[in-house]
């Protein structure tokens, strides 16, 4: 009977109470990232798996009848969906168009702040400030930007050509509206990346190439870009997968209009699910976007460990 | 004092002892929590509660106002009813909504609580028949059904909701420049005709004088423009042409019934068709006139962006002469504050087509929003529910609503003679009421209207012309509508 209070003693004196047994060592690793599986399976993959079910049912949000399994209906209907590939080819058209345009503005921003000139840290800190911005923000000054009665960019157009610039009058230049609001919000993004490649490059190199008497390009090609190309691929595959789920600037800017012309696909996704409530149809081109952008994350996660492997 | 008396009096006193226990024994703490659209009639209606209103069930009744902005207000209302929430035991919707929700379980049939209390009953007769149409049946039933049936209730049919704020739009002009001597003797020799200037001149305007007015008002930065110069670039004339929601709809919609053509006809499912009807020829005429008036409006209108807010704006700064706009975006324009215009503003009723006998004909779309009850709410809640759209839609109520900017759909009201005077565009709201009809109410409401705003959008914009534009909703139309067994 002692030895059995002694055990039980040493049971509980040795962990002090269930608060301490939980805190045990062993315990303490996964007992702190509970909390955070718990979260991303209710937010995250809880929603992940419902949706994925019920795109193979013909669900709809706004009405009571039960649903009935379709099973692969709706994700042929989506791919024969000739309004579905016109979204796609408006999303392409924009994602290209905007990505290489950050990437020029990006880089020719960065070999701009890699060197050093008065005032650089305060111009450097409102050259990064669009990306700081909400994209509503941006979305809405854009707008009124190119709003053609009393916009900016009609008012400093007006004085050259004494008439109303119509920017989002047509499909190319609302595109064209929307690919600038974008390249403006997230070059400084791309900067930023090439600039810690450029940072990054020995200054010892640089030296030895003009002992050389190396010409610029020939710098440039042989001892910048190898150590920015990485970082570059994954500005592009970042910028990529971002633009290609482009929503906001759209929606405030044009709301994908004129006529259709700037849907990208996420704006479809969004009126098919909350403004059509096809909800089966609307879950099965989101898991088809979702397919493009895992595509493009393991493109993105290739290049990281390229890079780390060159380094 | 007798002992007959005495006992009276006590039998009298134990009796209102007992209904006040009683009273205060059922009386609970209330909260009506409301989705609303953020803008004035929805802003006043919260302050005139907090202020007056007093349960007549002894209740303590909160009316909790969600103020959500337009632009995401049917998103946010839709995203909160299909995700199960239960969050809102009233909501202001928009009459097109109601099929949608009906169908989806959340909004709550009141017909039968309209049958047995009296004072809903007479509210309901009292209420001008398009609103009872528009804001109160589904499945839907035109105002001539209504009246056909000739008894309210009418037979085989279901009400939902209750006007917060029927609205219909109006044209909101600029009488510095309307009733200009100089302007009116230009536009007299240039067009042979009247400037209007008064209501009863508005009263004569149709669609051809209007292109006049766009066409003599329009004038470059620095011409002479009234009694002093074109600060900026000015335009005669502004309505609704804008990609988003229904914004270039209701306008159009207008002009396709003035025509004499139709929109599809949910009353005629399953055998109305939308092929044919939808597209037909005087359809396409009624939009190819639609088109044709927007060159004379601010360059915005080739973007298809000119929504109602956008006119509006236009208008409060000053740079267009007259706007057809509703009556729920009229007080801005009257606020020193807001506006650039609030003391030349004056208002009359909406231009329409001249018929052959020399009448005009001004059909347009009904705006405003009823109000109605979710299917979640306990008896109680219903109860006092339904007494706050009582003292909602009580005559004196309704005339502060009215003096602060607002409108009434009740007859009695508006039959008032000082309501024509309590807000400037009161007469022009009175006279176009009764013109109104409505869009579709069916669940699949939002896919038609965006397919059609996108057609029209491409329309406005140049891409497409009219009959292309109405081809495309005819065909897109059909096939939904078929696919939902609206159509057979």
């Amino acid at each position: 009977m002692a030895t059995a209070t002694a055990k039980q003693q040493d049971h509980s004196g040795e962990a002090g109470g269930f608060f301490a047994w939980l805190m045990a060592p062993e315990r303490r690793g996964p007992l702190l990232v509970t909390p955070a599986i718990v979260m991303l399976f209710v937010m995250n993959i809880f929603p992940l798996l419902w949706s994925f079910g019920l795109s193979f049912f013909n669900y709809r949000a706004n009405k009571l009848t039960v649903p009935k399994f379709r099973g692969l209906y709706y994700y042929e209907k989506v791919l024969t969906d000739d309004k579905v590939w016109e979204r796609f080819q408006t999303t392409a058209v924009i994602v290209g168009s905007s990505v290489i345009l950050q990437l020029i503005i990006g880089f020719l921003l960065a070999l701009m702040f890699a060197r050093i000139f008065p005032l650089r840290r305060i111009l450097l800190m409102l050259v990064l400030t669009p990306m700081m911005l909400s994209f509503v923000s941006v979305g809405v000054f854009f707008k009124l930007y190119y709003e053609p009665t009393f916009g900016l960019v009609s008012w400093v157009l007006n004085h050259v050509t004494s008439e109303p610039f119509v920017m989002l009058g047509t499909p190319t230049g609302a595109i064209a509206a929307i690919v600038i609001a974008d390249a403006w919000m997230w070059s400084p993004f791309v900067m930023l990346l090439v600039l810690a490649g450029l940072v990054s490059v020995p200054k010892y190199l640089y030296e030895a190439a003009e002992v050389d008497r190396a010409s610029w390009w020939r710098r440039f090609s042989t001892i910048t870009f190898p150590y920015i190309k990485s970082l570059l691929l994954l500005a592009v595959l970042f910028r990529t997968i971002e633009t290609f789920k482009l929503f906001d600037l759209v929606y405030i800017i044009t709301e994908g209009g004129p006529g259709s012309a700037t849907e990208t696909i996420a704006v479809y996704v969004y009126r098919m699910a909350f403004q059509f409530f096809r909800t089966s149809q609307s879950a099965a081109l989101a898991y088809i976007m979702l397919f493009v952008v895992i595509v493009l994350t393991n493109l993105y996660l290739y290049a990281v460990k390229r890079r780390e492997q060159a380094i | 004092m007798g002992n007959g008396s005495r006992f009276i009096l006590t039998l009298a006193g134990a009796s209102l002892l007992a209904s006040t226990a009683a009273t205060s024994l059922l009386a609970a703490d209330i909260t009506i929590s409301m989705a609303a659209p953020d803008w004035p009639p929805t802003r006043f209606m919260k302050e005139e509660f907090d202020k007056t209103y007093t349960s007549p069930d002894g209740h303590t009744t909160t009316l909790d106002m969600d103020f959500i902005p337009w632009p995401s207000f049917y998103e946010r209302v839709a995203a909160s009813l299909t995700s199960g929430e239960q969050k809102y035991q009233m909501i202001v919707t928009d009459s097109q909504w109601l099929g949608s929700f009906v169908e989806g379980g959340y909004y709550a049939d009141l017909t039968q609580f309209m049958k047995d209390d009296p004072e809903l009953t007479a509210i309901m007769q009292d209420l001008h028949p398009v609103l009872v149409s528009s804001y109160s049946t589904y499945p839907h039933k035109t105002r001539a059904q209504l009246e056909e049936a000739g008894t309210w209730p009418a037979p085989d049919t279901s009400y939902y909701g209750f006007p917060q704020f029927p609205d219909t739009y109006v044209t909101f002009y600029r009488e510095d420049l309307f009733c200009h001597e100089g302007e009116a003797a230009a536009f007299q020799e240039a067009f042979g005709k009247t400037l209007p200037c008064t209501y009863e001149d508005w009263q004569d305007v149709d669609w051809d004088t209007w292109r006049d007015i766009g066409e003599h008002f329009k004038r470059a930065k620095g011409e002479p423009l009234g009694d002093g110069t074109a600060e900026d670039d000015f335009y005669g004339i502004a309505y609704q042409a804008g990609k988003g929601y229904d914004f270039s709809t209701m306008q159009a919609n207008a002009f396709v019934w003035q025509y004499g053509g139709s929109i599809w006809d949910e009353t005629q499912a399953p055998d109305g068709q939308a092929e044919g009807i939808v597209n037909s020829d005087v359809a396409v005429e009624a939009m190819e006139h639609y088109l044709s008036l927007l060159e004379y409006m601010p360059p915005v209108a080739q973007t298809g962006q000119m929504d109602i807010f956008v006119i509006q704006d236009l208008y409060m700064q000053g740079k267009v002469g007259a706007i057809i706009d509703w009556v729920g975006l009229g007080e801005p324009v009257l606020d020193p504050n807001t506006s650039t215009v609030s003391d030349k503003s004056a208002f009359g009723p909406a231009p329409g087509l001249r018929k052959e006998d020399g009448s005009i004909d001004r059909t347009a779309n009904i705006g405003g929003q009823p109000f109605v009850l979710t299917t979640w709410n306990d008896d109680d809640v219903i109860k006092e529910a339904l007494n706050v759209v009582k003292w909602w839609l009580n005559p004196e109520t309704q005339k502060t609503f009215v003096a602060n900017g607002g409108q009434s759909g009740l007859m009695s009201v508006m039959a008032d003679p000082e309501y024509n005077d309590l807000r400037p565009w009161n007469r022009a709201h009175v006279e176009m009421l009764d013109w109104q009809r409505d869009v579709w109410h069916i669940p699949e409401f939002f896919e038609l209207l965006t397919q059609q705003q996108e057609e029209f959008d491409k329309a406005i914009t140049g891409q497409i012309g009219a009959k292309e534009a109405l081809d495309a909703v005819a065909e897109f139309q059909q096939e939904v509508l078929e696919e939902a067994g609206h159509i057979e």
